[in-house]
C-alpha cells in the first residue's frame, strides 16, 4: 500500500492502545452532569404550546389566562418573536409561528414558570382558534400544479436549490451499455433516539450577553446564530457563551439550533432570569428532526464485462415544512453517487419540497445510506443481469489510490478492495446456498478527512503544560460520547511522551475553546485530531530545545516516553518531563509551555457543477451480512455480520469498534425496524415502545475487522470511521434476503409485512405461469 | 406528574379499607410497572396508590401435590415464574409467555395480576392462563369470588372488577395426562416488545397420542379482549391431530379473530400469523406430549 506516513512502523505507546473511555466510570456511575442536572439560581421553567394541526390559521390566540396563572413569568407567541428571528440556512423557520402553522410540530407559544408543573398548567390554559386548511403530505404531490401551497410566499413548493449535475454523457453511455437496471426505492423517515433527551438553559448578565447551556455538536456554528438572534432582538455587539454540559448522543441531531434553544433566550430576555427547556420523550420523538426521507429513481448501466457505464439518478425530497441540513444531504449523497466505484457517466438531481410534515436534519452519514441503498440494491440487480457474481462486480469497479473521481474527490488511501477479502474470509458470497438463508454484500466511501461545506473545515487546539508534566488542551472538537476526548488524549500523549490521564481535554465553553466548524462529517479525529497533534508538536519542540540544553544531547537524539526524556542510545541520560518542565520555568527569563494550533484542512469547497476535492482523503468499507427468512412469516434474522473498514489506522480500537457496532446497529434499525410512522402529518408513534429501535437484545454479534491504510493527511495516518457503520446496512440486508428468497425489497424498513407480501406476490406471479 | 401518597398495606383486609376510604381517587398498584407509566404520563391521576407488595401470601407460587392444582398469587413477578423449573417444566405455555414480557429489569418488577389487571388486548400473561382454563380469585368488600381468567376483560383497559376489589389468585386445574401447550409472541424485536400478535395453543390428547380431547387456541390482539378461538377448538376436539388438520385449525382460528390495522401491524399480516402459529403451536404441543411420554 502507499506507505508514505513515515510514522507507520513506528513503534506508539498511547495511540493504538485500546483505552477505555475516559469518563466511562464517570458515565456508569452516574455522575456525569448532563443537561437535566445542571439547575442554576433562580431558574425558571419554559415549555413549548405545539400546534394542533399539520395546516392551519391561526384565527385566535388567548394566552390571559395563562398569564394570569400564579407561577407565571413570561407568554410568549409569534406576536412577541422579532420578525428577523429565523432559523435553518433556508431562513424559512421562526422560533414560534406567527398566523399560521405549517406543521404538528409548529410552535405557536411558550411560557416560562417557577416549576414545570406550572408551566404546563399554562400551557393547557393558552386559547388557540384554529382554521383548518388543506394539507399535502407527499412530496410528489406537493409538486403538482394545483397543490395547496406550504408558503403562500414561496410561490411554489419546490425549494430553490441547486442540486444537479452531470458528468460525462449518461444518455450516450446508457445508449452503449449491455445491461440496464432501473428502479424506484424509497426511504423513510427515521430519528437519532439520542439516550439524553434535548435542553437549553438560557440566561442573560447585567450587560445583557448571553450564556447558554445546550446540547450541541456545533458550539461555534450555534453561538453565529444566537449572535444572529439577538441582533434580531435588538441586542447589538453582545457576547454569546456557548457552554455544552456532557452530551448523551448526537448522531447529527444538534447540527442545527432548534426553535427551543431560541425560544429559551427570549424567554430569559423576558424574564431577565435563566430559563431551562428540558424535552421529554414524546417531544423529543416529535420536535427534534429525523432523518431525510427520499423517493429515489435510479438507472445503471454496465458493458458485458460488468464495467460500470453509467448511474443516473433523481430524487424527490420530503422537506417537511421548514427547513433545515436534511435539504442539504443531496451535496453527500453526491459522493456515492459519483465516487462509489469507479463510473465515468453520472448524472443527479434531486428536489426539495415542502410538505406538511416534519422537516429532517443530518443524521450519520447525511444522506449517503439513502444513496447508496439504491446505488448498491441495484449493482447486485445489474451483477444477476450481466450474469457476473456479486463480489466479481464489486472487484471489477472498485475504486483504487490515486484516482480522481468524477466529482474531482482525489483518492488517497484506499482499502476497498482488503475489505471486501475481509467480508469473504467470513463467509463466501457468492457461495452454495441453504434454503431460507442467504448472503450480502455491499460497498461503502464516506469523507475521511475533513468535508469542506462551510467556508472553513477548521479547528483550533490550545495546550498547555503546569509544572507537574500534566497537560490541558482546549479544542474546538467536541465530545458528544463518540470519545474524542480520548483521541485528543491519545494523540497527544503519545506526541509528548505521556501518559492519557496526565492529559485535561477541555472542549466544553466557546469562552475559552477555540473555534470549530462541527462534530459532523466524520472529522474530529481528522481534523481535531490534527490540530491537537499540531500543538503538540510545538510544545514537544520546546521540550526538545530544553532537554538537548539540560542534558547536553543533540535534540535529534532525544526522546519522549514514559513521562520522561531520554537520549537515545545513552538509557543514562535522562530526565523525567515535570522536573524538565519546573527547571524551564522556575528559572531566569523562566518560561511555561504552551502552545496553540488551528489546522484547517487542504480539501476543497464543492464548485461549479458540484466539483471540487471535498475531504482530504475518502474512508472505504465493505459489509457482509447472512440472514434467515421466513418464508412463512417474512420475519428476517441476521445471522451474522462483518462490518470491514479502511481507517486508515485505529488511534483507539476499542473505540473503533464501538463506533462500528454502534453504526451497524443503527443501519440494522434503518434497514429493518426503525420508522416514524405517520398519518396526516402527524407522529404516531412517538414511544420506544412503537419506534422499534433495537435493544440490546437484538443486537448482533459484530464482526469489524480494520483494514490500516496509513493515510499521509490524517494524525498517526487515522481517517474518519463515525458514520461509514450505518451506511451499506440496509443495502447489504435487501441484498441478503434477495439472495436467501428471491424477492426484493425497494422500500425500507423491511418489514416482515413486506417481505411476505412480496414473497406471496412472487408465488402468485409462478403460479399463474 | 401529579404527586401521589403511597399505601402501603399488610393484608388484604387493610388494602380494601384503604380503598374504601379513598375510593375514586385510590388505585391498587402490582409491580408499578403499568401503572407507574400511566401516572407519569398523566393518564392516571390517583391520589393514593395502594401497593399491594407487602401483603403476605399474594406472592406465593405453589402447586398442591395431592390435588395437582396450581395456584399464582397475583403478586408474583414474571420473573419469579420464568426462572420456576416447574414452571418451565408442567407449564411451558406460562414460560414461553413471561419469558418475553418487556425486559429483565420489568419481569423482576412485574407481576402476573398486574399484567391481567391492566386489561390489555395484548397481555403476554392472559393467553397462557385462559388456555389452562385457569380461575381468577377475586377479593373485594363484599367477600370472595371465581371467576374464570377467560370472563375477566371487558374491553381494553377494563374488567370486571368492581370498585375496591382486587385480584388475590388465580388456580390453575390439574392438566390431563398427554397434555402440550406452547405461546409464541410475534413481535418485531426480542425485547421490550408488544406482540403484533400473540397466539397460544394447549392440546391434550387421548391415551392414543393421536384423538384431541382438549384443545385451546387462544390469541392476544386479536380482539378488544384476550380472546378464544372457539370455532377452531371445536373443530380440533375429537379429530386425529396432524399437520394438515392444524393447518385447517389455523386457517379457521385466524377467520374467528377479529384483527385490525393498526400503526403496529397490518390486519391480513396478523391473520397469516395466526395461520401460521396455529400450526407451529400445534406441533410443538405434540412434540412435548411426545417428550414427555
Amino acid at each position: 500500500m502507499n506507505n508514505l506516513n513515515p510514522d507507520t512502523n513506528r513503534e506508539f505507546s498511547v495511540v493504538g492502545k485500546r483505552i477505555p473511555k475516559l469518563d466511562a466510570a464517570q458515565k456508569a456511575m452516574g455522575r456525569a452532569e448532563y443537561i437535566q442536572d445542571i439547575k442554576l439560581p433562580g431558574m425558571l421553567f419554559g415549555k413549548i404550546l405545539y400546534s394542533k394541526h399539520a395546516h392551519a390559521d391561526i384565527v385566535k390566540i388567548d394566552t390571559s389566562k395563562a398569564r394570569a396563572l400564579a407561577g407565571v413569568h413570561a407568554v410568549l407567541t409569534g406576536e412577541d418573536v422579532p420578525k428577523k428571528m429565523k432559523m435553518g440556512f433556508y431562513k424559512d423557520n421562526p422560533p414560534i409561528k406567527k398566523g399560521k402553522v405549517c406543521s404538528f410540530r409548529d410552535e405557536v407559544a411558550a411560557v416560562a414558570a417557577i416549576s414545570p408543573e406550572i408551566a404546563k398548567k399554562a400551557l393547557d390554559l393558552i386559547e388557540i382558534e384554529y382554521e383548518e386548511l388543506p394539507g399535502i403530505f407527499d412530496p410528489e404531490k406537493a409538486m403538482e400544479k394545483d397543490s395547496p401551497l406550504v408558503h403562500e410566499y414561496h410561490k411554489s413548493n419546490v425549494l430553490n436549490l441547486p442540486w444537479k449535475l452531470h458528468y460525462g454523457d449518461v444518455e450516450k453511455a446508457e445508449k452503449e451499455s449491455d445491461f440496464v437496471v432501473e428502479e424506484k426505492f424509497t426511504t423513510q423517515w427515521v430519528t437519532h433516539c439520542c439516550l439524553g433527551t434535548s435542553g437549553a438553559i438560557a440566561l442573560f448578565d447585567s450587560n445583557d450577553n448571553l450564556t447558554i447551556h445546550t446540547n450541541t455538536q456545533i458550539p461555534s456554528l450555534a453561538q453565529k446564530d444566537f449572535l444572529e438572534s439577538l441582533k434580531a432582538m435588538g441586542l447589538v455587539n453582545k457576547r454569546v457563551r456557548v457552554i455544552k454540559p456532557i452530551i448523551g448522543g448526537g448522531f447529527g441531531s444538534k447540527l442545527d439550533t432548534y426553535a427551543y434553544e431560541h425560544i429559551s433566550i427570549l424567554l430569559a430576555y423576558a424574564c431577565r432570569k435563566p430559563v431551562k427547556i428540558m424535552f421529554d420523550r414524546v417531544e423529543e420523538f416529535k420536535a427534534t428532526s429525523t432523518r431525510q426521507p427520499t423517493v429515489i429513481y435510479i438507472k445503471q448501466g454496465c458493458d458485458k464485462n460488468g464495467k460500470l457505464t453509467f448511474r443516473d439518478m433523481r430524487m424527490v425530497l420530503d422537506n417537511g415544512a421548514y427547513t433545515s441540513w436534511g435539504a442539504t444531504t443531496p451535496s453527500v449523497m453526491m459522493m456515492p453517487i459519483t465516487s462509489l466505484y469507479r463510473v465515468d457517466n453520472v448524472r443527479f438531481n434531486a428536489k426539495c419540497v415542502y410538505t406538511n410534515n416534519t422537516y429532517s436534519q443530518a443524521m450519520r452519514g447525511y444522506g449517503n445510506p439513502q444513496a447508496t441503498f439504491a446505488i448498491e440494491s441495484t449493482l447486485d440487480m445489474l451483477a444477476e443481469k450481466a450474469g457476473i457474481g456479486r463480489v466479481d462486480i464489486r472487484r471489477i469497479n472498485r475504486n483504487q489510490p490515486g484516482d480522481i473521481t468524477p466529482q474531482g474527490f482525489k483518492i488517497t488511501s484506499c482499502g476497498i478492495s482488503e475489505c471486501i477479502d475481509e467480508v469473504e474470509k467470513e463467509f463466501a458470497i457468492d457461495g452454495p446456498k441453504e434454503k431460507g438463508i442467504g448472503t450480502g454484500i455491499a460497498s461503502l466511501i464516506h469523507v475521511g478527512g475533513g468535508a469542506r461545506i462551510y467556508k472553513s473545515d477548521g479547528c483550533g487546539a490550545i495546550l498547555k503544560m503546569d509544572d507537574y508534566g500534566k497537560v490541558d488542551i482546549f479544542t474546538g472538537g467536541t465530545d458528544m460520547g463518540q470519545g474524542l476526548d480520548n483521541i485528543t488524549a491519545q494523540i497527544v500523549a503519545e506526541e509528548l511522551g505521556l501518559y492519557v490521564e496526565d492529559i485535561n481535554v477541555v472542549h466544553t465553553d466557546t469562552d475559552v475553546c477555540p473555534w470549530d466548524v462541527g462534530a459532523h462529517a466524520s472529522r474530529s479525529t481528522f481534523v481535531a485530531g490534527n490540530a491537537a497533534l499540531g500543538a503538540a508538536k510545538k510544545v514537544k519542540e520546546t521540550i526538545l530545545e530544553y532537554g538537548s540544553k539540560f542534558l547536553d544531547a543533540d535534540p535529534e537524539d532525544l526522546v519522549l516516553r514514559d513521562r520522561a526524556i531520554f537520549v537515545s542510545g545513552d538509557p543514562e541520560k535522562s530526565m523525567p518531563i515535570d522536573k524538565l518542565l519546573r527547571k524551564a520555568h522556575f528559572s531566569p527569563q523562566g518560561k511555561m509551555l504552551m502552545a496553540d494550533f488551528f489546522y484547517d484542512p487542504d480539501n476543497e469547497n464543492m464548485g461549479k457543477e458540484f466539483k471540487g476535492n471535498m475531504s482530504v482523503t475518502y474512508a472505504f468499507g465493505a459489509h457482509g451480512v447472512k440472514v434467515k427468512v421466513d418464508e412463512e412469516t417474512g420475519k428476517v434474522q441476521v445471522l451474522d455480520y462483518v462490518a470491514a473498514h479502511d481507517v486508515g489506522r485505529a488511534i483507539n480500537p476499542l473505540l473503533l469498534e464501538g463506533q462500528v457496532y454502534g453504526g451497524v446497529v443503527m443501519g440494522l434499525g434503518y434497514a429493518l425496524t426503525e420508522e416514524v410512522v405517520t398519518r396526516n402529518g402527524q407522529n404516531m408513534n412517538a414511544n420506544f415502545r412503537d419506534y422499534k429501535l433495537f435493544t440490546a437484545k437484538d443486537a448482533i454479534k459484530i464482526k469489524a475487522p480494520v483494514v490500516e491504510t496509513y493515510d499521509e493527511y490524517g494524525p498517526f495516518g487515522a481517517k474518519g470511521i463515525g458514520e461509514p457503520g450505518c451506511v451499506p446496512t440496509a443495502p447489504a440486508i435487501a441484498n441478503a434476503i434477495y439472495d436467501a428468497v428471491g424477492v426484493r425489497i425497494f422500500d425500507l424498513p423491511i418489514t416482515p409485512e413486506k417481505v411476505l407480501a412480496a414473497l406471496k406476490e412472487k408465488k402468485s406471479a409462478t403460479t399463474e405461469i | 406528574m401529579k404527586a401521589f401518597k403511597y399505601l402501603s398495606p399488610k393484608t388484604i383486609e387493610e388494602a380494601i379499607a384503604f380503598h374504601g376510604q379513598h375510593s375514586e381517587t385510590a388505585k391498587y398498584m402490582g409491580g408499578g410497572t403499568d401503572v407507574i407509566v400511566k401516572v407519569k404520563e398523566g393518564w392516571m391521576e390517583p391520589d393514593f396508590l395502594i401497593s399491594l407488595k407487602k401483603i403476605k401470601g399474594l406472592c406465593e407460587l405453589h402447586k398442591n401435590d395431592a390435588t395437582g392444582e396450581l395456584s399464582i398469587g397475583a403478586m408474583v413477578t414474571h420473573a419469579t415464574l420464568e426462572k420456576s423449573l416447574m414452571i418451565q417444566n408442567e407449564y411451558p405455555i406460562i414460560y414461553d409467555a413471561v419469558s418475553n414480557i418487556g425486559s429483565l429489569q420489568v419481569r423482576n418488577v412485574g407481576t402476573i395480576g398486574g399484567n391481567l389487571i391492566n386489561a390489555v388486548p395484548s397481555a403476554d400473561g392472559a393467553i397462557p392462563l385462559i388456555a389452562l382454563d385457569g380461575v381468577a380469585l377475586l377479593h373485594g368488600p363484599d367477600g370472595e369470588r371465581s371467576v374464570e381468567v377467560k370472563d375477566l376483560f371487558i374491553e381494553p383497559y377494563k374488567t370486571i372488577l368492581k370498585p375496591g376489589e382486587l385480584l388475590k389468585k388465580i388456580t390453575i386445574p390439574p392438566p390431563a395426562p398427554h397434555t402440550g401447550s406452547a405461546y409464541i409472541k410475534f413481535g418485531r424485536r426480542a425485547a421490550m416488545e408488544l406482540p403484533l400478535i400473540g397466539i397460544g395453543v394447549l392440546l391434550t390428547l387421548e391415551d392414543d397420542l393421536k384423538t384431541c380431547a382438549k384443545a385451546r387456541i387462544c390469541l392476544g390482539v386479536a380482539a378488544p379482549t384476550p380472546m378464544r378461538a372457539f370455532d377452531a377448538e371445536k373443530f380440533l376436539a375429537g379429530k386425529e391431530i396432524n399437520e394438515e388438520i392444524l393447518i385447517e385449525a389455523g386457517k379457521i382460528a385466524a377467520d374467528e379473530s377479529k384483527v385490525r390495522d393498526s400503526v403496529r401491524g397490518k390486519a391480513w399480516h396478523r391473520k397469516e400469523m395466526i395461520r401460521v402459529h396455529v400450526r407451529r403451536m400445534g406441533l410443538k404441543c405434540i412434540e412435548i406430549i411426545k417428550n414427555n411420554r
